[in-house]
């Protein structure tokens, strides 16, 4: 067998610094910062016993901003995020299908029929991560750039005012559901994070599938880190509730050290897929938009129909700019190219070959 | 790659006991990764066993086209099924590979391929496919060890797709003397 010198270029380029992506990315942390000081007006309402949290965020949001430019950088990438964010707000695809945004963004992204599909415990344990996760991001970041605060109503013992960008906002009292709910959402969302993880964490030691090819920081190391962000979160209402407030500095600095090395973890592993995600709803907006605008494309040798030509034409794009000069190939179907090639071989390879 | 499959279409007799071992792979159970397609049906028994060839020069196809990095590339050239979290079952990977090989589940917004077994190789172990080919039209094995069982066969990794070329991990047998060129991809 014969080794040649590789005609294309190697795309991968990992440690390769991107300027483009550095300049999004310190614009980013720049404007989130920003945001932080003006929301917490002038840092008066910002919680100074929080600030590991917030710096965090801010080194978080320089990591997602970085890797997300560098991503929709390459060629198919680029294609499908432009193509899905047009079919996304195009106002011809709405009034013709105007079914089509709602339905993928329930289907797809909120309630994620697809894992379902793949079973239904995997299904019902991802929601409740998903909806954990989601919960606990949408009360912690707000609380940590001191975006809300609380404070006690004067004259009252358990009355509190909640503060958002220093406007008072509700008032209640802290014994009512609203107020349990509003003191313990992070409990309520770290139960679901734990009953989430337990399940995968389950099946990473037991389903063959998932074991095959799973590995320690990729798979494993996430959903410890989720368990272990939850646990010592549930301690600190362990402590104050029940042991009237005893160890509660020495969890509140285990938490946040957990919290802040998950968090500048983002970037790098498993959880990008939160950040890249949402890009497939365009996606099949985009694909669905174009099948029944143009209907569907034809193999060229079998007459099958499959994708759309718009799709076809995208590919045959993307598949230039790399290099791959074979793009008249994705003009028939997977099983043509096989039969073809076998074709190929009894003629040209091995004559006998009957 | 050390070892690697061989594939020799001359010698597949259409029996499907590939495509019933594959379906047992722990990776993918259920599903069946290999395609067998009867090249000339109701006229032949030729048939052409299609694995992944693990295509090199220097990334596959598959992985370039993917626009949610979703196809890892391990440093021994194996190019893995989809990670789940990330594959959006776009299609461009099925559409893009010249060889027909990954197949696409749209329930699940997954794509699925050979990954060359590699529960079973990565631990020195053969392929399902090569260990039940009853006339070894899928060889699992070094080129060296190929050789000593085939003393007149070949075997070429490089396939001409019209103007264009593609390197691979796996290879197909081809007689002695023909090794120096390209293996057609079809005349498409």
């Amino acid at each position: 067998m014969s080794r040649r010198e590789p005609k294309r270029e190697d795309p991968s380029g990992f440690f390769d610094v991107d300027a483009t992506a550095s300049a999004a990315a310190l614009v980013g942390a720049a404007l989130l910062t920003a945001a932080i000081y003006l929301g917490s007006r002038g840092l008066r309402n910002f919680d100074a016993a929080l600030i590991g949290y917030a710096t965090a965020t801010v080194f978080l949001a320089f990591g997602v901003i970085y890797r997300y430019v560098v991503w929709i950088q390459s060629p198919p990438t680029r294609r499908y995020l432009l193509q899905g964010w047009k079919a996304f707000l195009s106002w011809h695809n709405f009034r013709r299908f105007p079914t089509l945004v709602p339905k993928a963004l329930i289907s797809d992204l909120a309630l994620q029929n697809f894992i379902r599909k793949r079973g239904v415990a995997r299904w019902a344990a991802h929601q409740a991560l998903f909806w954990g996760v989601i919960g606990a991001t949408l009360i912690t970041f707000p609380l940590t750039f001191g975006w809300i605060h609380f404070r006690s109503v004067p004259g009252t013992e358990t009355g509190y005012q909640m503060f958002v960008f220093g406007l008072k906002t509700v008032t209640f009292d802290a014994f009512t559901w609203l107020g349990w709910l509003t003191f313990h959402g992070l409990d309520v969302t770290a139960v679901l994070v734990i009953g989430g993880c337990t399940y995968f964490l389950w099946r990473r030691f037991r389903n063959r599938e998932a074991m095959t090819d799973q590995h320690l920081a990729h798979d494993l190391l996430p959903l410890v880190a989720l368990v272990a962000i939850s646990v010592t979160g549930l301690l600190l209402t362990f402590s104050s509730a029940l042991l009237e407030g005893r160890y509660y500095d020495f969890l509140a600095i285990i938490h946040m050290a957990v919290v802040v090395l998950t968090l500048v973890f983002i970037p790098f592993g498993k959880f990008f897929h939160v950040i890249q995600r949402p890009a497939s709803i365009g996606v099949q907006v985009y694909k669905q938009a174009s099948i029944r605008e143009r209907g569907p494309f034809r193999c060229k040798r079998c007459n099958a129909p499959f994708e759309s030509p718009t799709y076809v034409e995208d590919l045959q794009q993307t598949m230039g700019e790399l290099g791959l000069d074979y793009e008249g190939w994705i003009e028939h179907c997977p099983r043509c190219k096989r039969i073809e090639r076998g074709i190929a071989y009894r003629t040209d390879v091995k004559e006998g070959f009957r | 790659m050390d070892k690697t499959l061989f594939i020799d279409p001359g010698r597949c007799i259409g029996c499907q006991a590939c495509v019933a071992a594959c379906r047992e792979c722990d990776s993918h159970r259920g599903r069946t990764m290999i395609h067998l397609d009867y090249v000339d049906e109701g006229h032949s028994g030729a048939a052409m066993p299609t694995v992944c060839m693990h295509c090199e020069d220097p990334v596959a196809p598959c992985a370039q086209v993917c626009p949610a990095d979703a196809i890892p590339v391990g440093s021994d050239g194996i190019v893995h099924t989809a990670a789940k979290e990330r594959c959006i079952g776009c299609g461009n990977c099925v559409h893009a590979c010249p060889f027909g090989v990954p197949k696409l589940d749209l329930a699940e917004m997954l794509q699925f391929k050979c990954d060359m077994c590699y529960d079973r190789t990565s631990r020195g172990q053969s392929t399902m496919c090569a260990t039940v080919c009853p006339t070894s039209a899928i060889f699992y094995g070094s080129y060296e060890e190929l050789l000593a069982d085939r003393p007149h066969a070949r075997a070429v990794d490089i396939f001409g797709f019209g103007d264009d070329t593609i390197q691979t991990g796996c290879a197909v047998v081809v007689p002695a003397g023909r090794e120096g060129q390209p293996v057609p991809g079809g005349y498409a």
